[in-house]
């Protein structure tokens, strides 16, 4: 596919805000996930998450505003700002019929709609805000970024679980390809640390319960690995065509050369366990971005940090890569802050980039002793220093869905 | 507090919305770039804080401040 520039990144996440100050604690593998103390969590199977600390004092967004809106569409605007000041966006010269926004999110707005439906119960109907109405669901941010910016283009948002945000930037990017933008604000945004949606995460029986350890509980690819923690944040970048970017003089992160999805077909919450189908979805996006396997310098990984799924996604780079597997770097940075569901797969794209940027590979945190069969390269023990031309990030989430894209330099 | 100076409290406690900023006169929609949601809030937090068993549909023909204040005169 023709390539689409990344030109600015907004990160809002537990690892920091500032995208220098992630890179420093992700590249250091500085775990920042924590026990939950936002609200009683000790009746829960899982007590820990990484919480989203300084968000006012990078918000530009009213109180007036803030009062109408959930926490996930609050970082997905501060996201949307870094982003836009990082690219140099003049939005007074752009033409804004032609600027679309892809935006990826799993569950929702939870704090808001979790806070009113109390209310319904405890003052009846007119206890409930009319905000809750344009608050809660998984647009909402989309909404609140176009009516922010006035942008107006073709424009979506994806609901595909933790493969939400990365199923995003791949259809912001195929927009861009075939001319229907010219730019493209893309990414994703997950608030899950509420009391209803913890709940709703631990019914799938995918998080883990290591709570005596926070900071060691997500361990992907481990033995004693029982599932992710939970994360809250934003991860969203500018995206246009690399001749436009070029002309614009702008700096240019990577460029986004390939994408491909698939789905397993098999189970409402687990993947397939013989990665087929993940491995077939590898397989399309390095076709989509004209690459052997052989020219992957790094692999950001899905790294769910449960036993079934770890070893389906590796059974999947086994299949494509053969023998040359354990020669490439790979890694799920994600153990150091947490997943973040629908937002993942952006944040995921923006470590890559910076990987990139510094040429490091970050680690895979308290990964001790490898699954049986997990035999590959996961920088379990720090970053490793690694020029990065074309890098792979994999995504997927419940129902087994499987989206890859490939970035190159 | 008379009607007025409530009001001007909701406005602030409910919108954020500074009382020199509302013009009485003026169409709360133009003025202040109230929108329907918002404006059914205010007109819920309204009942409440002067305990009117009315249904918010009720508050539909006031278009301003003043239209407000008038409305509650009226009816208390």
């Amino acid at each position: 596919m023709e390539k689409i520039a990344i030109t600015g990144m907004g990160i809002v996440s537990p690892s920091g805000i500032d995208k220098r100050k992630f890179w420093s604690n992700v590249s250091h593998g500085r775990c920042a996930i924590e026990k939950i103390t936002r609200f009683d969590a000790s009746k829960y199977t899982s007590q820990v998450a990484g919480h989203v600390h300084e968000l006012e004092a990078y918000s530009n967004v009213s109180s007036r505003l803030l009062k109408k809106i959930d926490v996930f569409s609050h970082m997905a605007l501060v996201g949307t700002e870094l982003a836009l000041q990082d690219a140099q966006m003049n939005l007074e010269h752009e033409d804004l019929n032609r600027a679309g926004i892809f935006m990826g999110n799993a569950i929702g707005g939870w704090l808001f709609a979790e806070t009113e439906l109390r209310d319904l119960y405890i003052e009846g109907r007119e206890g409930v805000s009319p905000f809750a109405a344009s608050a809660w669901f998984p647009a909402a941010p989309q909404g609140q970024i176009s009516i922010k910016y006035q942008m107006k283009g073709y424009s979506k948002t994806v609901v595909a679980d933790r493969a939400s945000s990365l199923m995003a930037i791949g259809y912001g990017a195929k927009t861009l390809v075939h001319n229907k933008a010219n730019f493209i604000v893309a990414g994703g945004m997950e608030a899950p640390v509420t009391p209803y949606a913890l709940l709703c995460c631990q019914t799938s029986g995918m998080l883990t319960q290591h709570n005596a350890t926070p900071q060691e509980a997500y361990k992907p690819f481990d033995q004693d690995g029982d599932g992710y923690a939970i994360a809250e944040g934003a991860g969203i970048m500018i995206m246009e065509p690399e001749a436009r970017a070029k002309k614009r003089g702008v700096k240019i992160y990577g460029n986004v050369i390939g994408y491909a999805s698939t789905t397993d077909g098999v189970n409402r919450i687990d993947s397939a366990e013989d990665g087929v189908e993940l491995a077939r979805a590898i397989r399309l996006a390095l076709e989509d971005a004209k690459l052997n396997p052989d020219q992957i310098d790094y692999v950001c990984l899905d790294g769910a940090g449960q036993k079934k799924a770890d070893l389906s996604e590796t059974r999947a780079i086994k299949a494509v890569f053969g023998a040359n597997a354990k020669n490439i770097p790979m890694s799920a940075p994600k153990s150091v802050f947490g997943n973040m569901l629908g937002a993942s797969g952006a944040v995921d794209v923006l470590t890559t980039l910076l990987a990139m940027e510094y040429k490091t590979v970050p680690p895979t945190i308290n990964l001790k002793n490898p699954l049986a069969g997990c035999d590959l390269n996961y920088c379990a023990n720090g970053s490793v220093s690694k020029e990065i031309n074309n890098a792979m990030v994999i995504s997927r989430g419940r129902g087994g869905i499987n989206a890859v894209m490939v970035i190159s330099k | 507090m008379n009607i007025e100076d409530q009001l001007k409290k909701i406005f602030f406690d409910v919108l954020e919305i500074e009382a020199d900023d509302i013009e009485p006169d003026k169409s709360l929609a133009v003025s202040l770039g109230i929108d329907s949601t918002e404006m059914v809030e205010l007109n819920v937090v309204i009942k409440k804080s002067f305990n009117l068993d009315i249904p918010t549909s009720t508050f539909k023909k006031t278009q301003s401040f003043n239209d407000i204040v008038k409305f509650l005169k009226e009816i208390m």
